[in-house]
């Protein structure tokens, strides 16, 4: 092992990366998820259902008729909305209103400090209004202690309020990382203006209660209310967290998976080196099974040691991570706030066990052959320059058969919303091309080696022959090519298919040159409607522009959260659009238009198996909503799907709808709009600064494309990574081929061949391999791109794109990696002839 | 080819070779000096280790001596550059190895066509000429066969092809026969002794048995990097 040191810590620097990077992806996204989990449950806390009001709120006479059930033990009527710090213009942060006696059998809050001042925190919060209980990092982040006060901002008002006391870190404190506050639920429907309501109602029940006590609750409730599981939108909250985790765990395999490689041509070259001491071992006694296990325990020893190296990088890596990987959660499935990072025993045994057998499994194929040395080769001379190879043919067999799996696993549907048969599919897939490896060098060998020797030289006409006729070694190293471009192209069509026809969404569907809602509307889900005197207002403005009115509700659809926005259709289609999925767009706008069903997204689609023809029922606030599917519709609107349907038509069929925010189109768009818009703003702002968030549609498509291209930084890192670590695996190879051959060389050079002559084989060598692998991997790429769009991403997160292949990019990037690849080989051109050609007068 | 048959095409004064392993040195050899007239079949005998590789590395352009200096068919070998050595190596010299040193990818025909090919002779002509030695070696019914494939004795006549393929003056074998067989090594030396009877090739072979001593016109001996006078007892 001395002797290659320096190739031996290259092996260990890509594994430590490829480890690095998937450890760290694994304990980040666990993070993140526990951090979730965790908040969920204080905040759901010990309840066992909880009656709400889907879209709505429930009046607070229900807490006292709960409790008429026999079976109803204890409630708690909770009331949550994001506010801020209205001077410090802060993150938003949660605000919980509750009734501090009747909750106390349901969520655990304590005081940082148990002395008789936490009696006093207590009675003040229940006896004085405009009192706060606040978690420690709020404290902290703002530097406020116990008696200061606070000047909060609501969407609806902003009230001073004074703190009580501060709450150690355990329990309710530890709700979105500590970033919360209480106080009581009077104060709270005071500065809401919401008196006699409340968000939901938690309930205890006997834990006695049969599913008959329940019904007969149910049956005593108005329709218009639901008792479900408190755990319902944690449950899907962690299902799309876990979905997120399979993807980027998969995503950061392949760095290790593409390590794999670098193990196996190391041990490789160990064995072939040794060829002759373990022969000699043979004939002195040592069974097969032991040079087996030698080698197979060489490879195990890379993993271990790579994933020790890994653990520092790990620490700087998981920082970058937790920070992008807790944002695109946020955004795209639900709100994390992650403090501290949790390192799970299970997560780091997770990656400890998979780094250790990936390495160990590259070794499985030099260890065999190291175990086929005869004992008898100890006594010949070494005859062993050809290894006796598996028919390449047999290989393209076993290749086609992997090929054909792909198909049906990736019509497979997912498994819990895991797209785990897609994967596989995938892995088929590589495995599929790897095996064809073999067989398409000797092919490139005997088509180009003639042409290769007429007209390009006697260099490259041995490099296509070395090249066809070397069996594993190089075959190996091209799969491992053929794995991370195709990994490039496919990453690259899918991000950009996914990319353009986000593009395209949000320029026909996010269209509006002003969008008006609430302050913080967004974070508190549109929950309160603009106020009278803004819609009032807004008429005046009605000759220069177009109105669409909204109202969004966030329901949930059997535990599948979704968005169901009230939209005044009629307008909106004559400036903006649907992308149309499924459907006779001309047919079903006119239908729309008159409310005479919905729309609904593709992931609303695909997650609740509602299909086009189908009808959609929903009961949004009093009114039971059942209307037919006129068509499906790509959206890529973040947290779910979306059901779309007639505002004004609402208003007739069901009942009246406040707005909750609207979008502004400028009616004449002919001179200078930027201006017009910009002038409209300033006098909204004007009117309403205070109470409405105003943006402009031009910086809202712009949000929405940098969040998309933040969110797949990390997905681009993670290539990155992985394409590093194949160029490493392509220096190592090359350079252990020319080791392994340095016998050939040096009698090469001894029958006339010059240096240049040898380095120019080298370079050719490098080149056909690179070439035979990116062929091949350009030509996986795409089967996986289509994989990627139609399997994985339906499944995962329930949305296709339009396919468009980035040729510009491809046609920019390949030939780059070509370049890359063959830099790689610059190495192991240093390395012919670093010792005399003499040493090869030197036998045994 | 014109032979000035009084000019050695071998002459070495002083020639020495030191290696260099870290702080200390090893000797390969010391101080010989050497000529060699045109037609000689030498056999350079001495134990192991002294120096018979090292003195043939030196002559076949694949090394370069420490200090003293050495011509090899009015080539002077201590000042060549290494352009000129991959000429003297393409032109000059055919070596022959105890291992054979076969391509293990390319066939028998193309290991012996290989040097040919180096120098930029066309295919066409090459492989006629490797065709014509192999039928004398012996080997033409075996001509697309793998090394592999083939006995010892086999690849070593390959090797033999290959050594021919650019008509060299000079032959160099170092231990010929060291893996073969006594009736292959017969063979192998049998072929040596007619190069040099019938082609007036000058050939050295380098080995520490006897095998070639009846066929040898000039027998030099090697001892700790020196050429002694007493015979050769090994
Ligand atoms: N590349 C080298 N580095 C260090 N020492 C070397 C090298 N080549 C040869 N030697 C040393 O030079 C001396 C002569 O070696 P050489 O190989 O020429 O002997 P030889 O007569 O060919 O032996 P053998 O019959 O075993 O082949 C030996 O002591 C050897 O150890
Ligand atoms: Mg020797």
């Amino acid at each position: 092992m001395k002797k290659h040191l320096g190739r031996a810590l290259t092996v260990l620097l890509g594994i430590a990366l490829g480890a690095a990077v998937f450890t760290s992806v694994r304990l980040s996204i666990h993070a993140a998820l526990d951090s979730f989990t965790r908040s969920m449950d204080v905040i759901a806390g010990s309840a066992d259902r909880v009656m709400v009001q889907p879209g709505g709120r429930v009046p607070e006479e229900w807490v006292a008729k709960l409790m008429q059930f026999s079976v109803v033990r204890d409630v708690s009527p909770v009331l949550t909305a994001y506010v801020r710090l209205a001077d410090k213009k802060s993150e938003p942060f949660l605000l919980i209103g509750l009734d501090p006696i009747m909750d106390r059998s349901f969520r655990k809050w304590q005081f940082s400090e148990r002395t008789e001042e936490d009696v006093e925190s207590w009675i003040e919060l229940l006896k004085r209004p405009y009192t706060l209980i606040i978690g420690k990092s709020l404290a902290e982040k703002y530097a406020v202690y116990r008696g200061d006060h606070l000047f909060i901002e609501h969407t609806r008002q902003t009230a001073f309020f004074s703190i009580a006391g501060i709450l150690s870190p355990g329990g309710l404190a530890m709700a979105e990382g500590g970033m919360i506050a209480l106080t009581d639920i009077a104060t709270f429907q005071e500065l809401t203006k919401l008196y006699g309501l409340v968000d939901r109602i938690d309930i205890k029940l006997d834990p006695n209660t049969t599913s008959e006590d329940l019904d007969h609750i149910r049956k005593n409730l108005p329709d218009n209310f639901q008792l479900g599981a408190p755990s319902a939108a944690k449950e899907s909250g962690q299902g799309l967290i876990r979905a997120y985790q399979l993807n980027l765990s998969i995503l950061s395999f392949a760095s290790l998976f593409v390590g794999m490689f670098l193990v196996y041509s190391l041990v490789a070259l160990n064995a072939a080196s040794r060829r002759h001491e373990l022969a000699v071992l043979r004939a002195t006694g040592a069974s097969p099974h032991f040079l087996f296990l030698v080698f197979l325990a060489e490879g195990a020893l890379f993993g271990v040691m790579g994933w020790l190296t890994a653990l520092p990088i790990s620490t700087i890596l998981v920082k970058y991570l937790l920070k992008g990987v807790s944002q695109t959660i946020s955004i795209l499935f639900a709100k994390v706030q992650v403090e501290t990072l949790s390192l799970s025993p299970w997560e780091i045994l997770l990656s400890f066990a998979i780094t250790v057998f990936t390495s160990s499994v590259s070794a499985v194929q030099p260890a065999w052959e190291a175990m086929q040395v005869s004992p008898n080769e100890a006594l010949e001379i070494s005859r062993h320059g050809m290894t006796r190879k598996t028919s390449p043919r047999k290989l393209v067999i076993g290749g086609i058969g992997c090929l054909f799996l792909v198909v049906p696993l990736s019509l497979l549907p997912g498994i819990l919303n895991m797209t785990l048969p897609g994967y596989f599919a995938i892995l088929f897939l590589f495995v599929g091309f790897s095996l064809f490896a073999p067989w398409s060098l000797i092919q490139m060998g005997h088509a180009l080696s003639p042409i290769l020797h007429r007209f390009v030289g006697i260099p490259a006409y041995l490099a296509g022959r070395y090249v066809r006729d070397s069996g594993t070694r190089t075959a190996v190293s091209v799969g491992a090519l053929i794995t991370a471009v195709a990994l490039f192209a496919s990453l690259v069509i899918m991000i950009h298919s996914f990319r353009s026809t986000v593009e395209l969404w949000a320029h026909q569907t996010v269209s509006g040159d002003l969008f008006v809602t609430t302050k913080m509307g967004e974070i508190n889900r549109f929950r309160y409607p603009l106020p009278r005197t803004v819609v009032d207002g807004l008429e005046e403005f009605s000759n220069q522009v177009d109105i669409v009115p909204s109202r969004r509700y966030s329901l949930t659809y059997n535990n599948f959260p979704y968005e169901f926005q009230l939209l005044d259709i009629h307008v909106f289609l004559r400036h903006g659009d649907f992308v149309w999925l499924k459907g006779d767009p001309d047919r079903v706008r006119t239908l729309l238009k008159h409310g005479k069903g919905v729309v609904i997204s593709e992931v609303f689609s695909n997650r609740t198996g509602v299909a086009m023809g189908d009808r959609f029922r929903a009961r949004i606030e009093s009114s039971l909503v059942e209307l037919p599917v006129l068509g499906i519709i790509r959206d890529y609107r973040t947290r779910g799907g979306v059901v779309f349907y007639s505002l004004p038509q609402f208003n007739i069929r069901y009942h009246d709808v406040p707005w909750g925010g609207c979008r502004i189109f400028l009616k004449d768009r002919t001179k200078n709009p930027e201006m017009a818009v910009a002038s409209l703003k300033n006098e909204f702002i004007r009117r309403w600064g205070d109470t409405l968030e105003i943006i402009s549609g031009q910086a809202l498509r712009n949000t929405i494309l940098r969040v998309f291209d933040e969110t797949f930084a990390i997905t681009i890192v993670l290539l990155l990574i992985a394409l590093a670590i194949a160029a490493l695996g392509i220096a190592t190879t090359l350079t252990v081929l020319v080791l392994e051959r340095s016998k050939q060389l040096n009698t090469l050079y001894a029958v006339g061949a010059d240096f240049g002559q040898i380095r120019s084989m080298i370079l050719w060598e490098a080149a056909f391999m690179v070439v035979a692998g990116e062929l091949a991997g350009i030509v996986c790429g795409f089967v996986l791109s289509y994989i990627l769009v139609y399997v994985i991403n339906r499944q995962s997160f329930g949305w296709t794109f339009l396919y468009e292949v980035d040729w510009g990019a491809l046609a920019m990037s390949l030939p780059l990696i070509i370049l890359t690849a063959l830099a790689a080989a610059y190495p192991a051109i240093k390395m012919v002839f670093r010792e005399s050609p003499a040493t090869l007068l030197r036998e045994n | 080819m014109a032979k000035n048959n009084n000019r050695p095409v071998i002459h070495a004064r002083h020639l020495t070779r030191i290696y260099r392993l870290g702080d200390s040195e090893v000797i390969g050899i010391n101080d010989i000096g050497l000529d060699i007239a045109p037609g000689e079949l030498v056999v350079l005998k001495g134990n192991s280790g002294s120096g018979k590789s090292t003195l043939l590395s030196l002559i076949a352009g694949l090394d370069r001596p420490t200090h003293g200096f050495l011509n090899v068919a009015d080539h002077n070998l201590t000042q060549a550059t290494s352009p000129d050595l991959t000429y003297f190596r393409r032109k000059v010299v055919g070596m022959v190895f105890q291992s054979f040193n076969l391509m293990p990818t390319l066939n028998v025909l193309e290991n012996a066509c290989l040097p040919g090919l180096l120098a930029g002779k066309s295919a066409d002509q090459v492989t006629s000429k490797a065709m014509g030695l192999l039928d004398w070696l012996g080997l033409s019914t075996r001509w697309n066969h793998l090394p592999a494939q083939l006995s010892g004795g086999e690849m070593q006549r390959t090797a033999i092809a290959r050594a021919l393929i650019n008509d060299p003056d000079i032959i160099l074998a170092d231990e010929p026969t060291g893996n073969l067989d006594s009736r292959n090594g017969q063979i192998v030396v049998e072929l040596f002794a007619e190069l040099n009877r019938n082609w007036n090739r000058t050939v050295i072979i380098a080995t520490h048995s006897d095998i070639a001593d009846s066929v040898a016109s000039m027998t030099i001996c090697l001892k700790d990097g020196a050429i002694t006078d007493q015979t050769c007892d090994i």
